[in-house]
């Protein structure tokens, strides 16, 4: 079950630079019989990576990393510069919007050449069409110029496609980011059930928490070159981290804040006795202990609000001292600090934000933000954000552990 | 094999659509060489009162027919070939697809369609009375094989070198039409100046011409080696053709 389906020797990759039509002549020449220089640009350098049957990739980077390059030259759509690549296996690939479809053809027509181009004869894309139409759920555009739909409705097809092959190895890049709510989760559906069922994923995307609930891997390429590489939490940890220090010269800075004359502001947040920019990664069940310090302008005491969202905003829980009926402690005149500890924290592997605000003592109005990144680590196939207090009633503990590949495989 | 199974798709598709793909398209590859030969036909017959030289000699409109039909495969399919890469931009950029394929289907679509029609109007020139020899049509649709080999060639040549030339495709109607006139499809070799004669073996295409109108119409001859050579000729086209495009193939991407 381990044989290698993708592996990446010292992959480069240049873009030769043609403006001109007389660089195209020269390009042309040039590699017709090898002599004269062309003028190129490096996107990628020194790129080696292995994928065995079974593993799941995720490629994290700012755009313009390389990462679509990455993909096209593993799927042998662009030809390395330098290096080698060897992909073996039935690949499905999603490369940016689109799936090679040919806008002047109907949705129809364009699956009867995906098919064709996978290897498929016209029997069996026969009976896998009706699977696809139902999949891709685009009503009657499925009869429609591909050029007439709408961008999520391309990918509704390619991915409707792709699903339907059942590759051996599925590539996909940026596919989540334009479908809507619900065709994300049908999607990430899928995959999880590809996987489970031993499919092999690369996944490009910028949504962290999509890789940590897809991947096991992940790489980080930065400028062309791999940052980092490995553990799917360590590497998106290092990601984030290296985002937040970016975005950190673009917030105002503490000073600034302080020097508005505000009537709450933040001097700081510290967790689990840290202060600093940099996210934290704690082990899945570690306990948290949050802090803020307030500057009160007045000396009148505030209401102290902490808050935790996942890295994409969604809102898991927030709490004030005035909702528990507490008085934040007055440290100085002017300065009020609260510290609140949750105690083995349920939060599911992922990545999170903790969040503190300082309100008017009313607990009415809201003065001011920081936040600092939690990176919860471990494995769990649990769904959602926390892990509930749950226990099981009249069912019986299976006998032997489960193998999970072949249950549902079954 | 799905490099063929593809390329049977592609073909199909291609004909599909320019044959029920709209009112008038599907109808227009058929009847563009039938309008072209009226047209032609009229001109050079009532106009300038074209005649073929010869005591036996066919009728002008039948001795135009069998150099029309092959022209208007061979030049289209060119013109076809020439931008299917650009065309297809979409898909090459996105699938790894074998790119040969893609220039084997514009050019063997091409001649599908007219081989059918030239199958049709052989036909319908006999039923009107034209001598022509039916039983000879095997040897000239082996002919018409021989020019896809040579189409082909020269499709993959053009191909390639338009995605770095982009002047190409809006040059090439011209260039086609120079090549139509410098071809004996209008007029037999025999009404040139006798020593323009010898040129006109440079010209690949004049040997499929005389070949046509020689076995249909047993119009003039043609030697065996001449045909030999001329067999060899298309091989090798086919061949440098080839060669080219696999080289500059895993470019093109760096290049749409």
């Amino acid at each position: 079950m381990s044989d290698v389906l993708v592996e990446a020797h010292a992959l480069g990759k240049s873009y030769p630079l043609v403006f001109r039509s007389r660089d195209r002549l020269r390009a042309l020449w040039h590699l017709l019989v090898g002599r004269g220089h062309v003028e190129s640009i490096a996107v990628l350098q020194e790129i080696s990576l292995c994928v065995r049957r079974g593993e799941s990739l995720g490629l994290i980077g700012e755009n313009g990393a390389g990462k679509s390059t990455l993909l096209k030259l593993l799927t042998g759509v662009l030809t390395p510069t330098e290096g080698r690549v060897a992909v073996t296996g039935r690949v499905g690939a999603l490369l940016e919007l689109g799936a090679g479809f040919h806008p002047e053809y109907s949705g129809r027509e364009n699956i009867a050449l995906s098919a064709a181009l996978y290897g498929l004869h016209g029997d069996e894309v026969r009976a896998k069409l009706p699977q696809i139409i139902a999949f891709a759920d685009i009503g009657r555009y499925i009869d429609e110029p591909v050029k007439h739909y709408s961008s999520g409705m391309v990918v509704r097809l390619g991915f409707a496609i792709v699903a339907a092959l059942r590759p051996d190895l599925l590539i996909t890049d940026e596919v989540l980011a334009v479908g809507d709510e619900s065709f994300q989760k049908k999607c990430v559906r899928w995959m999880e059930e590809y996987l489970e069922q031993g499919g092999t994923l690369i996944l490009v995307s910028h949504s962290m928490y999509h890789v940590q609930k897809l991947c096991r891997q992940a790489c980080w390429l930065r400028d062309g070159k791999v940052a980092a590489s490995g553990d799917v939490f360590e590497v998106t940890q290092a990601y984030l981290a290296y985002q937040e220090r970016k975005s950190a010269s673009q917030t105002p800075a503490r000073e600034e804040i302080a020097g508005q004359g505000l009537e709450f502001h933040l001097l700081d947040l510290m967790v689990n006795g840290e202060i600093g920019d940099a996210p934290l990664v704690v082990d899945r069940g570690s306990d948290a202990r949050v802090r803020a310090r307030v500057h009160s302008r007045d000396g009148r005491a505030p209401v102290i609000m902490f808050g935790i969202v996942r890295a994409d905003g969604t809102p898991v829980y927030g709490i004030s001292t005035e909702m528990d009926g507490m008085r934040p402690l007055r440290e100085s005149e002017n300065v009020y600090s609260a510290e609140i500890l949750f105690p083995v924290l349920p939060l599911l592997p992922g990545s999170y934000l903790i969040k503190a605000h300082p309100l008017d003592p009313e607990g009415v109005r809201l003065f001011d933000t920081l936040e600092r990144g939690l990176t919860i680590r471990g494995q769990s196939r649990e769904f959602g954000l926390v892990h509930l207090q749950h226990s099981w009633i009249g069912s019986q503990p299976a006998a032997a552990p489960v193998d999970r590949s072949l249950s549902a495989a079954s | 094999m799905p490099a063929l199974n593809l390329a049977l798709h592609l073909i199909r598709r291609d004909i599909r659509n320019r044959y029920l793909g709209s009112f008038s398209g599907g109808a227009w590859a058929l009847l563009q060489p039938l309008i072209q030969l009226a047209v032609y036909g009229f001109v050079f017959v009532y106009v300038f009162k074209a005649r073929v030289p010869g005591a036996d000699a066919p009728g002008y409109v039948p001795f135009l027919a069998l150099g029309l039909w092959p022209w208007v495969a061979f030049s289209e399919s060119l013109a076809r070939a020439t931008t299917v890469i650009q065309d297809n931009a979409a898909l090459i950029g996105k699938v790894a697809l074998p790119r040969a394929v893609l220039v084997f289907a514009a050019v063997a679509s091409s001649f599908l369609i007219h081989c059918v029609g030239f199958c049709a109007i052989v036909l319908a020139l006999r039923l009107s009375g034209v001598p022509i020899d039916l039983l000879a049509m095997p040897l000239a649709l082996c002919g018409f094989v021989q020019l896809f080999i040579l189409a082909l060639g020269i499709g993959f040549l053009l191909a390639a070198v338009q995605v770095f030339v982009r002047d190409l495709a809006s040059a090439l109607p011209q260039l086609l039409m120079l090549w139509m006139f410098a071809s004996p499809v209008f007029y037999a070799r025999s009404q040139l100046p006798e020593r323009y004669q010898g040129w006109m073996d440079f010209n690949p295409f004049t040997q499929y011409v005389e070949f046509f109108r020689a076995t249909l119409l047993h119009s003039g001859s043609v030697g065996l080696m001449a045909q030999l050579v001329s067999l060899v000729v298309a091989i090798a086209v086919l061949a440098i053709g080839f060669v080219v495009f696999r080289r500059l193939g895993p470019h093109f991407e760096d290049f749409l």
